[in-house]
């Protein structure tokens, strides 16, 4: 069979979810949403690693385990939390956020914030103490010191951060809770509306 | 100079080290003799101001350096240098590795800068990074990636690390024990060498011939104290001390 005859079914089949603005509009905000969520949840879990990881404190071991908890926690129930705490009588009740983006990015930031948290843990513990304490003995400050340990562990890092992709984007239970499916308001509905 | 005073370390209950006192002059290589796992390692990470002792005070060059504030006591531990016993290098380029320690001392804007630079790939070498690789005969390694040399290689790369950024003192934890006789010769030679450019040098070794070989005092750790200290000379032909009579003669075992 020549390609030609091929090429009209095919381009039809691809372009078929785009033709309707609604599946594409979906596939658009499923990507922002999780890669915001999970930035911001980079931005907050590596810190919290690295502390967690090199400095010693009360409640660290239960911290651990919240956290470890965190990973395995349903993601409807975390959409059911997300969804009492941004609520009319919720806590964030007063910020509007029920039905809109932000809510599904903070969602999906409790859902990915565990497993980038653990998953860079064990691989900045995994860096070798030597090598930690070379770069403090030759002289670098704090900073100098973490950014020596973000590098070594640069690999587990980058795997706890896809794995909080992972969790972010396939996670729809707990973001359609919060995030709603009403089309008529399109995939959710604009902040403050 | 480098002054310990009554200095104690202990790990939760465990004491390691009880009342040391030693100073350390420029210009002068000092050994720590003792066994393995007598505490010479925590005596040298104490003494680089990676450590904070449980008691007694560390004074480096007049200063108390854990009275001072963090910003003083980075400038103290900037100019100490250490290499540990396992070479430790980084996860980069042996011109990186050795570059650390200038790096660190640099603004912000400066490293910023150079970061961007050696994106664009026209980063020149530091001189000083050349002069420490020469010491050590490496010049010919220097793109070459850390992790991708020998023991006995690498542990010369920790060495002109440590010496890149022109210490007053040095601090070698068994500089030398896992090497063969060549690499543990130019690290040898290259202690000399610190040593008449008015470096301090502090090596802890359990190698008595290496520290008749290169060093002017002798330091013996025995026990969780220092039981001697003096010209090394004298230290293995007269030792005063009971104890440090029967280690050198190889009757203490520990």
């Amino acid at each position: 069979m020549p390609l030609d005859s091929l090429a009209y079914p095919l381009a039809v089949f691809l372009d078929l979810p785009f033709r309707e603005g609604y599946v594409s509009s979906i596939i658009y905000v499923s990507l922002y949403v999780s890669g915001i969520a999970v930035g911001l949840s980079t931005l907050f879990s590596i810190p919290v690693a690295l502390t967690m990881g090199f400095t010693d404190f009360p409640g660290k071991r239960i911290l651990k385990s919240v956290i470890n908890t965190g990973m395995g926690f349903p993601s409807v129930v975390v959409g059911l939390l997300v969804l009492f705490a941004v609520s009319n009588q919720g806590p964030l009740g007063t910020f509007d956020l029920i039905f809109t983006r932000e809510a599904m990015i903070i969602s999906q930031f409790a859902l990915a914030t565990p497993p980038i948290t653990a998953i860079s843990l064990a691989a900045v513990t995994g860096v070798d103490d030597d090598v930690r304490d070379a770069a403090h003995v030759l002289g670098g400050t704090s900073l100098d010191v973490a950014l020596v340990v973000v590098k070594e562990a640069r690999y587990g890092i980058a795997t706890a951060i896809l794995a909080g992709f992972g969790r972010a984007i396939s996670e729809v239970g707990s973001v359609l809770i919060v995030g709603a499916t009403s089309r008529r308001r399109g995939a959710s509905r604009r902040r403050g509306r | 100079m480098i002054r310990l005073e009554d200095l104690s370390h202990a790990y939760g209950d465990e004491r390691v080290l009880a009342d040391v006192s030693l100073t350390v002059d420029p210009g002068e290589v000092v050994a720590i003799i003792g066994p393995s796992g007598v505490g010479k390692t925590t005596l040298l990470r104490i003494l680089a101001l990676n450590r904070r002792p449980t008691e007694g005070t560390v004074e480096l060059d007049g200063q108390r350096a854990w009275s001072v504030d963090e910003s003083r006591r980075l400038e103290l531990r900037r100019r100490v240098g250490m290499v540990f016993q396992r070479a430790s290098l980084f996860d980069a380029s042996v011109a990186r590795n050795v570059a650390y320690g200038l790096r660190v001392r640099r603004s912000w804007r400066t490293r910023l800068a150079d970061g961007v630079r050696s994106l664009v790939g026209s980063n020149d070498l530091p001189a000083a990074v050349e002069e420490a690789l020469d010491v050590v005969e490496l010049r010919d390694k220097v793109d070459q990636d850390a992790r991708s040399l020998s023991g006995g290689e690498a542990q010369r790369v920790s060495f002109a690390r440590a010496l890149a950024y022109d210490p007053a003192y040095l601090l070698l934890d068994e500089p030398t024990s896992d090497l063969d006789p060549r690499n543990t010769g130019l690290i040898e030679a290259a202690v000399g060498e610190a040593r008449d450019r008015g470096l301090g040098v502090v090596v802890a070794t359990h190698d008595m011939h290496q520290a008749e070989r290169i060093a002017d005092r002798a330091a013996v750790l025995l026990g969780d104290g220092l039981t001697e200290v003096g010209p090394t000379e004298r230290i293995f032909e007269d030792p005063t001390d009971e104890r440090t009579r029967k280690f050198i003669s190889g009757e203490l075992v520990y």
